[in-house]
């Protein structure tokens, strides 16, 4: 009793500052959980061990934080200096104690009557600098709150959301930077990534993701059209940072509309694209597209996993990614070169990669007026929802889903705040809906080491832990603990809800707590004594 | 196809009720025996907040014809009817012809007294460091966090209500300002500001800008007071003094006023 209480008043008083460095240095804090990934390195991976493959089984509910709201939760919660901090959709913000659920203050973003997005009113999270708290809003702002008490800071207009731009992705915070993407590739945006000032909000820089004509990548996209003003390429997932080459690395979406390319034709740079920018001006050091002229709306998404390790006898900055498209990559960091790529799930659209990673698509896969059945499905072999890389097993572990689309070709023209996506596939066969995994590779050979079936097609992501454990979840409510190394079952526990977030880890006075959003709430699950 | 066309016509109803709500929309109850029973909705259910007469209170003033939040017929009617959401203003649940009575009351005081402080805002800005309200007071990110933000806190409170929180303090006190005493069982004590409670914790920030959160089973005592930790400027502040002051927290308004 006495240890616990001095250490609550320990924890209480650490200074409440999270620094870049800080997350630079995540690694000697397990008990944090400072940005979107755990890191910058996109692993949500923990070094904490008190959960582990053999003692999993203890686990139980430790509390439950129940949100008002019928939108579908994804926010990843971050864990620092004692208070959690969580998004409620639409946009709104809460800070809780992480020991008990229990709220210190919540930020209520009030939003015009009509918001365009595509896909729900959700959003993935905040990011936490100093003693601040950000996130992007559907009405396409981004806002700064007291770390404290969830006071207004600043409020800037990050785009117009009457032409169908909105926030839902998590922020990142980069030295004194907020690094903020945006959603809209179903809306014909013109995609970018900003950075702003921290302190100030005032914008630093924007990367657009379609290049204006002269610029360079320009020549993939018709001459003498505005096909480019409204070609998609948002920048919806957070990217990660490589502190050492000073580099902000980010997937971009779909080019619009999403599946009639008649409109677009040229590779559409640099929609799909895993892009590389410096961290400082924003300016593009190098760029690699999964889906050259993509009609699939196979959005790159994902992110990005950055690994060094040894890669053919010399030591190399790698980049892992699963790709919506049904391929798993590894790239060069330095360069963008494509190293290796090998489907990670059932594909039936292209014969494989080049040498330099471009698919080599197979005839009659694109989208028709009749209907073309192909897997990957429209929400792809994986999604948004975030991988795992552990560094203790060395295994890229992910969400996967086995699924085929029926997808339609149709007209349409562009109209500010409408839907521009060229007719609407059949995304899910009632007869034949697909089913999901969850998936251990070796990311430097695409080998399939172990896998755990699920029945349906799951929307969580996934979490590692040196306890050996990969935590994930499913659409029928179930979040599960697998062993590492063999994909066995340690333990499960059905929530009641959906689950379509990532799981995090960290400490509260001293103990071990595992955190998923399911349903209308936040769960959080302890041992068992 | 006859439940087709059943459908459209279902459908342009709701259309015709869209386009009649429109910002023209104007009260059908104006008759004095509307604004009489307006005035009984109103002093039962709105004056707790905007005060007997309307003119503000924890809720602004009515009475100046100024309304942040949209200021036609339909805007009134909606506000009141829905709340307002992301401030303390509630709904009110009643059919729209008792809502357009409470519509009817409130204009016709908008001809009333136009309650504004004759001092001088800059001086107020001057005395508002002076006297170290920004230790505990924020404006537009600058200043402590304890107290209330103040950065908008001309459009949230009447003039009336700001002049009763300056000279008297503990008139009215926000439960989030309740002020928590705790003392652990090695005799550690802390105190703060209350932002939630239930049987068996209590979350709190301290009065070193600390969120905490304690188990009550773990406190040897606590205790909640619903006092206010600021303290009284009424003998502190001259008449002209503190109309400055409020002056100047009057204009701590957004640039411009927001409709829904």
């Amino acid at each position: 009793m006495i240890k616990r209480t001095l250490l609550l008043f320990v924890v209480a008083t650490m200074s409440a500052q999270v620094t870049s460095q800080r997350i630079s240095n995540s690694d000697r804090e397990p008990g944090a959980w400072m940005t979107y990934s755990g890191s910058y390195r996109g692993w949500r991976y923990s070094a904490l061990d008190q959960i582990t493959r053999e003692n999993a089984k203890r686990l139980r509910v430790k509390w439950v934080y129940q949100m008002p709201t019928t939108n579908v939760i994804e926010t990843t919660p971050l864990v620092a200096d004692g208070v959690m901090y969580v998004t409620e959709p639409p946009s709104n913000v809460v800070a809780l104690d992480p020991a008990t659920g229990r709220q210190f203050w919540r930020y209520h973003r009030e939003l015009p009557a009509k918001i365009n997005v595509c896909c729900g009113q959700v959003n993935r999270g905040v990011a936490l600098l100093g003693d601040q708290v950000f996130v992007g809003t559907v009405d396409a702002h981004l806002v700064s709150l007291d770390a404290k008490t969830g006071a207004v800071l600043w409020d800037v207009a990050v785009a117009d959301h009457k032409t169908g731009h909105s926030i839902t992705v998590a922020p990142l915070a980069v030295k004194d930077m907020i690094v903020c993407g945006i959603s809209g590739g179903e809306y014909g945006i013109r995609g970018f990534l900003d950075a702003y000032d921290a302190k100030t909000g005032k914008r630093r820089w924007r990367f657009w993701t379609i290049p204006e004509p002269g610029q360079p990548g320009s020549e993939t996209w018709p001459k003498g059209t505005a096909a480019w003003k409204t070609g998609g390429a948002p920048t919806w997932v957070t990217g990660s940072y490589d502190a050492e080459q000073n580099l902000i690395i980010w997937g971009t979406g779909n080019p619009s509309p999403d599946w009639n390319g008649d409109s677009r034709p040229g590779d559409n740079l640099y929609s799909d694209s895993a892009i590389a920018l410096d961290a400082d001006t924003g300016a593009l050091k190098w760029h690699f597209q999964f889906v050259p002229h993509d009609v699939h709306d196979w959005d790159a998404v994902q992110v990005p996993v950055l690994v060094d390790d040894e890669w053919q006898g010399t030591r190399r900055k790698l980049i892992y990614w699963a790709h919506r498209n049904g391929f798993a990559y590894v790239l060069d960091r330095e360069t963008g070169k494509f190293l290796r790529g090998g489907a990670f799930a059932t594909q039936t659209w292209a014969k494989g990669l080049d040498v330099n990673g471009k698919p080599i698509a197979l005839p009659n896969t694109d989208p028709s007026a009749e209907g073309t059945y192909i897997y990957p499905g429209v929400q792809g072999a994986t999604n948004w929802y975030s991988p795992s890389y552990s560094p203790q097993t060395k295994l890229f572990y992910l969400a996967a889903w086995e699924n085929k689309s029926v997808y339609r070709k149709g007209e349409q023209k562009y109209s500010p705040g409408n839907r521009y996506i060229g007719s609407v596939p059949l995304i899910d066969l009632p007869d034949d809906p697909g089913t999901g995994a969850i998936r251990a590779l070796n990311p430097k050979t695409g080998e399939r080491v172990w896998e755990y079936k699920l029945l349906t097609k799951p929307w969580a992501g996934v979490l590692s832990t040196a306890g050996k454990l990969v935590f994930g979840g499913s659409d029928e409510g179930y979040f599960f603990a697998l062993d590492a190394e063999t994909g066995k079952e340690a333990w499960r526990m059905n929530t009641g809800g959906i689950i379509r977030a990532n799981p995090v880890t960290y400490l509260s006075e001293g103990k071990q707590i595992v955190a998923i959003a399911a349903g209308s709430g936040i769960f959080a699950f302890e041992l068992t004594p | 196809m006859g439940r087709l066309l059943f459908l459209r016509s279902v459908l342009f109803s709701c259309a015709a009720v869209l386009l009649a709500a429109d910002e023209k929309m104007a009260n059908p109850r104006v008759s004095p025996a509307d604004v009489s029973a307006g005035a009984a909705t109103f002093r039962s259910h709105c004056a707790p907040c905007h005060g007997i007469a309307a003119e503000g209170g924890r809720g602004p003033n009515l009475t100046t014809g100024i309304f942040y939040h949209g200021a036609t017929d339909a805007d009134l009617l909606a506000n009141i009817s829905d709340g307002i959401v992301g401030t303390e203003m509630p709904g009110l649940f009643y059919s729209e012809d008792r809502v357009w009575q409470v519509v009817a009351y409130i204009r016709s005081l908008n001809a009333g007294s136009h309650a504004a402080s004759s001092g001088n805002p800059d001086a107020g800005k001057a005395l508002f460091r002076a006297k170290g309200c920004p230790q505990c007071h924020r404006v537009a990110g600058e200043g402590g966090r304890l107290g209330p933000d103040l950065t908008n806190i001309g459009q949230m409170r009447s003039l009336e209500h700001l002049r009763q929180a300056v000279t008297d303090p503990n008139a009215d006190v926000r439960p989030r300002y309740w002020v928590v005493s705790v003392k652990n069982k090695n005799g550690y004590d802390s105190t703060g500001f209350l932002m939630n409670e239930d049987t068996y914790t209590i979350q709190f920030i301290d009065m070193n800008e600390q969120l905490r959160s304690v188990r009550k089973s773990e406190l040897a005592a606590y205790r909640i007071d619903k006092v206010s930790k600021m303290p009284s400027f009424r003998d502190t502040l001259n008449s002209a003094e503190l109309g400055d002051l409020l002056a100047y927290l009057s204009s701590l308004r957004p640039e411009t006023g927001s409709s829904r």
